[in-house]
């Protein structure tokens, strides 16, 4: 007689799951996981920090954006500062309305941000049963577009580094929609395919970060009512660009999209595209002097997985932005171009993780009133470990060092090319309740 | 492995021995089950029929279970009797919402963290897949098969079933990663009365898509 019907007292549950892992996304359509239902999070990082280089983008918020591409940075020079700090802290509500619908409050409090209290995100998520093969996920709120490789986690934190890449760094602070957002997967043969959708306003001037600081490297992020602050921009922009950029803002009622497809065929596999355009008007302002900025992108993510501990990821990212009224040959006072990609490579350790990241960044600059001395090329080295210390405690370090060179930094009396070096020990306390 | 656990394994094992004697002409077989690359294929399901006679209805008594823990079902394969009743227990401090679209049987199971009493009654033979609504990643299969003599492959891929009468079977192999029409092959073969009979399939597998594990 042959029946396993003991099957549920059979060999380890550990073997098991290996093999249920080996086997993702088999019969029924699949997209990403519904983050948990149901639940209260609470959470708090704390940082001792180590870092020279010049004063940072976002050191003072008395005082215009200094030069430097990180979180921290020293004012007085190339000497090493140590610092502790407590960086963020917050709250996600995640409440369930019945089995397909939830929802998502994310609340936070960060060092260096102008609002003390603040939303990171909010959204209600509806997610019926498959119909047919096909799963659709439906969201509408406050949320980042899906775009980060790096973070995962209803706080939206990075994962296996503490300082995210420039191009989700980038995504953080300035790239947030409120909008509507439609998500088809399914399995066609052995190939999962996923194509994503949204409308969103709220987003009108994203780009400006971008083109008058450029690239940077850091965990802050902006929330529903920040301001960031600018660095130093020409005589001409000064008169006409509020100091400070409201990232969360809409200034001319159009509404942008993005749409996303991915594909993971089989194997260890998984490629995306994604594109953004705000469609915002490039003349449009309001009273404060915050602009529409006309941004869009196209962006590529992937992830292979070399072994089952080993995971290569890598973004890359090209896009343009336009604002201002145009001129001469048609050309408005700024039509920037910017670029960047990494490359970051994750080995899971017995206890934690172990990364490396490389990447590079440009922006070019072609308007009337913003020239070529607002032009930057970099790239920075990262160097990452995780080590969980309890199930409510984990431990990063990070070593960072980014090197950049940027003709308007000589408006602050910087030099234009710029080396920095920025290490953190980051302790993240999380808890979790069910609500 | 629990008190109540070892309780319901020797019970099950109790059950399975008295639910078919085992004839005096009866035979073993013995299936070794390898991917083309040699490596052993874990949770292929091995099942018998018998040729040119009918083949016993399988008794359908006793308890299934598929339990869910880690955010897993467990097991990832199963073979069970058609006309089985099998019970999916939630473990997880989450919720599950558990559902299958198969022609052989569709359902959907709202779970409750550490709920542990809902049943499905299983009673047309065919492949269930079986997902959750809210953890993709929680893929298993059921094989609901109408032969008394049927078995999911250890890690190292193996199965022996036990008193089969002697003369020519068909044994079919199926895994939900098998490169064939249906995830399926099958073979013939002649039982000699009182023997251990042995059989070595080398299948071809497919890879599955990736899930890197992304949200948002």
């Amino acid at each position: 007689m042959g029946w396993n019907a003991s099957f549920r007292t059979s060999s380890g549950r550990t073997g098991r799951m290996a093999v249920a892992a080996a086997f993702l996304c088999a019969a029924p359509a699949c997209a990403a996981d519904t983050p948990e239902t149901g639940l209260l999070t609470a959470y708090a990082n704390f940082d001792l920090a180590a870092f020279d280089g010049p004063r940072a983008w976002i050191n003072d918020r008395d005082e215009i954006g200094g030069t430097g591409k990180a979180r921290f940075g020293n004012p007085d020079g190339n000497s090493l500062r140590v610092r502790p700090y407590a960086t963020e802290a917050g709250v996600v509500v995640q409440p369930d309305f019945g089995w397909a619908l939830s929802g998502l409050v994310s609340v936070i409090a960060q060092h260096g941000q102008d609002k003390a209290v603040d939303v990171n995100e909010a959204y209600l998520r509806w997610r019926p049963l498959p119909f047919g093969t096909v799963h659709m996920t439906l969201r509408a709120g406050v949320f980042y577009p899906p775009v980060s490789l790096e973070h995962g986690g209803s706080e939206w934190p990075v994962v296996e580094t503490v300082t995210p890449s420039a191009i989700n760094s980038w995504i953080g602070e300035e790239v947030k929609v409120a909008g509507v957002e439609a998500t088809f997967s399914t399995l066609i043969g052995d190939h999962r395919l996923s194509l994503a959708g949204a409308a969103f306003e709220l987003n009108d001037t994203a780009g400006t970060l971008l083109t008058f600081r450029g690239w940077a490297l850091h965990d802050e992020k902006a929330t529903l009512l920040s301001y960031q602050p600018l660095p130093a921009m020409n005589g001409f922009m000064r008169n006409v660009q509020a100091r400070e950029t409201r990232p969360m803002i809409d200034l001319d009622h159009r509404v942008g999209w993005y749409a996303k497809l991915t594909w993971a065929p089989p194997g260890p596999f998984q490629i995306q595209y994604f594109h953004y355009d705000n469609r915002a008007d490039p003349a449009a302002f309001d009273a404060e002097l915050q602009w529409g900025w006309h941004t869009r992108f196209d962006h590529v993510g992937a992830t292979l997985d070399l072994d089952g501990k080993t995971r290569l990821t890598a973004q890359a990212i090209d896009g343009t932005t336009v604002m201002g009224f145009p001129g001469a040959g048609n050309v408005r006072w700024i039509d920037m171009r910017y670029r960047s990609a990494f490359l970051l490579g994750t080995r899971q350790m017995a206890h934690g993780s172990v990364s490396g990241r490389i990447e590079a960044f440009s922006t070019r600059n072609h308007g009337s009133e913003v020239v070529a001395d607002d032009d930057e090329t970099g790239w920075a080295a990262t160097a990452a470990v995780r080590w969980p210390l309890l199930r409510q405690a984990t431990l990063l370090g990070e070593a960072l060092h980014i090197e950049s060179r940027r003709d308007a930094r000589l408006r602050e009396g910087v030099a234009p090319r710029q080396n920095q070096n920025i290490l953190r020990l980051t302790l993240r306390l999380r808890a979790a309740t069910r609500g | 492995m629990s008190c109540a656990r070892i309780w319901t394994a020797t019970l099950l094992c109790a059950w399975s021995a008295a639910a078919l004697p085992a004839p005096a002409y009866a035979a073993d077989l013995d299936v070794q089950v390898r991917g083309a690359d040699g490596a052993p294929v874990r949770d292929a399901v091995v099942s018998v029929h018998l040729a040119a006679r009918a083949t016993p209805h399988p008794h359908a008594g006793g308890s299934y279970v598929i339990d869910q823990q880690d955010i897993q079902f467990h097991p990832f394969v199963a073979a069970v009797p058609v006309g089985a009743s099998v019970t999916f227990m939630n473990h997880d401090p989450v919720r599950h919402h558990v559902y299958s679209f198969s022609p052989a049987k569709k359902f959907e199971l709202k779970l409750a963290s550490k709920q542990q009493n809902q049943s499905v009654l299983f009673d047309k033979p065919g492949i269930v897949p079986l997902g959750c609504n809210i953890h993709d990643r929680m893929i298993a299969y059921l094989d609901v098969v109408d032969t008394p003599w049927a078995k999911t492959a250890d890690a190292n891929g193996h199965v022996v079933l036990r008193d089969i009468p002697a003369g020519a079977i068909t044994i079919t192999v199926w895994h939900p990663y098998l490169r064939a029409p249906g995830n399926i092959v099958s073979r013939g073969a002649i039982l000699s009365e009182g023997t251990a009979h042995g059989e070595k399939f080398a299948v071809p597998m497919r890879t599955p898509p990736h899930d890197p594990g992304t949200g948002y």
